[in-house]
């Protein structure tokens, strides 16, 4: 059984200007211990898959459908003081920014002690001195004096590892981080994501990383699944997924990545926009923007297959599995790009990717 | 617990200037509303005044299109009453459109929103104005989609409420679908 069990959940927005699915039948597992990626454009629906996981949706959102299972216990099924008892203590969250999810009238120390006083039931003296400890984990300097800050005191960088201790002080086996990283600068990035990396290790915690960024997934996760207009359209081992990806979008995402001493004038784009969520596209939502398209791409909607066997994804971690109608036959044409490794064997994990051609 | 204004964070004094003044314990509210007038409409004016009040159109910028082009129509909901009004709908959606009696242009039955009222508001002559495309595919199963083939086809939007035709809260316009 894995820690998280994710089948066909489904959120919609009830808006005047209609039903926003943010996502969309969507399936994942995370095994214990492991750093699952999430990446997307912004608009795939990779924050609300997470706040549902914490069932944090608020109107006029809605979980319309589908199970989410941690240890095995389905959490849409629980009383909210249930889920209360979950949240903050064995499952997570990391909150894209940082200053908006601080308290500005508490102290930082207060922000995290508080919640290892709900839930690990300790005495103020004991949660003063675990907070104190988390602050020196997450590399705050002088946290004994620092404790008493209030968060404006602190800096972007500084805040968001507030946020990480709070996330990390009950020892959660569950740790989502949403995007993380974004707000900061990427010296001050390196630094949180090595941190996240190391603690995740040292306290044996699932990671589930969102993020927009390619390469913060392939340093630091295990497995990712690549989404788009609210729907899971690659999921594989991250080594897969960068050597030989299968659908045309994760393609187009990679070739998109700048590249240091890259020749060409203008950088390469995924031409057009992600679509409306109240109003998908007929077929494969991402048909309107992949060179590949054809007739059918309009007609049908690709489901989640092997790229090998064309069968349906069986839930099995290691599978690569892409939406894409190349893989069930139904594209007459076919997929036409070229992936080019420059560097070592790609088992080693150590190449460096490079010049990847999109398009035919 | 220490609270912020406990802290020496914020410099005070009233005689300089850009600083903000020492907290005024008195408290005395700068602006009133007038009147809480969504409310007392919704406590005063029957359900049959608000429904007349309100109106729909459905247009789209022309009536020809080539198969496979995309159809966009614009809806206009308007409120011509000199008051608000909160309108009840039967789910959380304010409206919802068809084409050819398929809503969404969908020939799957009806797979929509909960069926729980949800009350929209207009200002007081306020119109709201929502654009959509139809992409002249009908939904055909879970996952499939049919071109619509070349002749004539209603596209229609309605206020989602019981019996909105009858209520002059429906409106449809025709468009014709030539070949390529």
């Amino acid at each position: 059984m894995a820690l998280l069990e994710v089948d066909d959940l489904t959120v919609q927005f009830y808006t005047e200007d209609g039903v926003v699915t943010a996502a969309d039948e969507l399936s994942f597992t995370v095994e214990s211990g492991e750093k699952f990626g999430v990446v997307g454009e912004s608009g795939a629906g990779k924050s609300v898959t997470a706040l549902s996981l914490m069932r944090l949706i608020e109107e006029p959102g809605r979980i319309t459908d589908g199970e989410i299972r941690f240890k095995g216990e389905d959490i849409l099924s629980m009383s909210e003081s249930e889920v209360r008892s979950i949240r903050g203590n064995e499952m997570a969250m990391i909150f894209q920014d940082a200053q908006t999810a601080l308290n500005p009238v508490y102290t930082v120390g207060e922000q995290i002690s508080e919640a290892v006083r709900h839930h690990l039931d300790y005495s103020e003296a004991d949660a003063r001195d675990r907070a104190v400890q988390l602050m020196d984990d997450v590399g705050i300097p002088e946290p004994d004096a620092r404790y008493d800050d209030y968060p404006h005191q602190f800096s972007g960088g500084m805040q968001q590892r507030v946020v990480i201790a709070t996330a990390l002080s009950c020892d959660p086996d569950l740790l989502i981080a949403d995007e993380p990283t974004t707000a900061l600068d990427v010296t001050i990035e390196a630094k949180i994501l090595d941190l996240i990396e190391n603690l995740a290790d040292e306290y044996d915690t699932a990671v589930q990383l969102i993020t927009h960024d390619l390469g913060v997934i392939a340093e630091v996760c295990d497995r990712v699944m690549v989404m788009y207009a609210g729907k899971p359209v690659e999921k594989a081992p991250v080594d897969d997924l960068y050597y030989d990806p299968k659908h045309p979008y994760t393609v187009g995402l990679m070739s998109s990545i700048p590249r240091v001493g890259e020749q060409r004038d203008r950088l390469q784009t995924i031409p057009g926009t992600m679509p409306d969520l109240v109003e998908l596209p007929s077929g494969c939502s991402f048909h309107p923007r992949c060179p590949f398209a054809e007739d059918a791409c309009t007609r049908k909607e690709p489901p989640l297959v092997d790229h090998e066997t064309g069968q349906a994804a069986d839930g099995d971690t290691d599978q690569h599995v892409a939406a894409c109608l190349e893989y069930t036959g139904d594209l007459v044409e076919g997929l036409d790009y070229q992936v080019d490794v420059d560097g070592a064997d790609p088992n080693t994990g150590s190449a460096t990717e490079r010049g990847r051609d999109h398009g035919a | 617990m220490r609270r912020i204004y406990e802290s020496d964070a914020l410099y005070r004094d009233d005689d300089e200037p850009g600083a903000p003044r020492e907290r005024q314990r008195e408290e005395r509210p700068q602006s009133f509303r007038s009147v809480p007038s969504g409310s007392l409409s919704r406590w005063l004016v029957p359900d049959r005044v608000r429904r007349w009040g309100l109106s729909l159109e459905v247009v789209t910028p022309r009536t020809e299109f080539r198969v496979g082009e995309h159809v966009p129509f614009q809806v206009t909901i308007k409120n011509s009453l000199p008051f608000p009004v909160t309108v009840a709908t039967r789910s959380p959606l304010l409206w919802t459109w068809h084409v050819d009696d398929h809503r969404a242009a969908s020939k799957l039955s009806a797979d929509g929103p909960p069926e729980e009222e949800r009350g929209f508001r207009f200002e007081r002559g306020e119109r709201k104005r929502f654009r959509k495309r139809w992409d002249g595919m009908f939904k055909i199963a879970d996952a499939e989609w049919e071109r619509a083939t070349t002749g004539e086809y209603t596209i229609g939007a309605g206020l989602n409420v019981e019996g909105a035709a009858d209520r002059g809260l429906y409106s449809e316009t025709t468009v014709t679908l030539r070949p390529e």
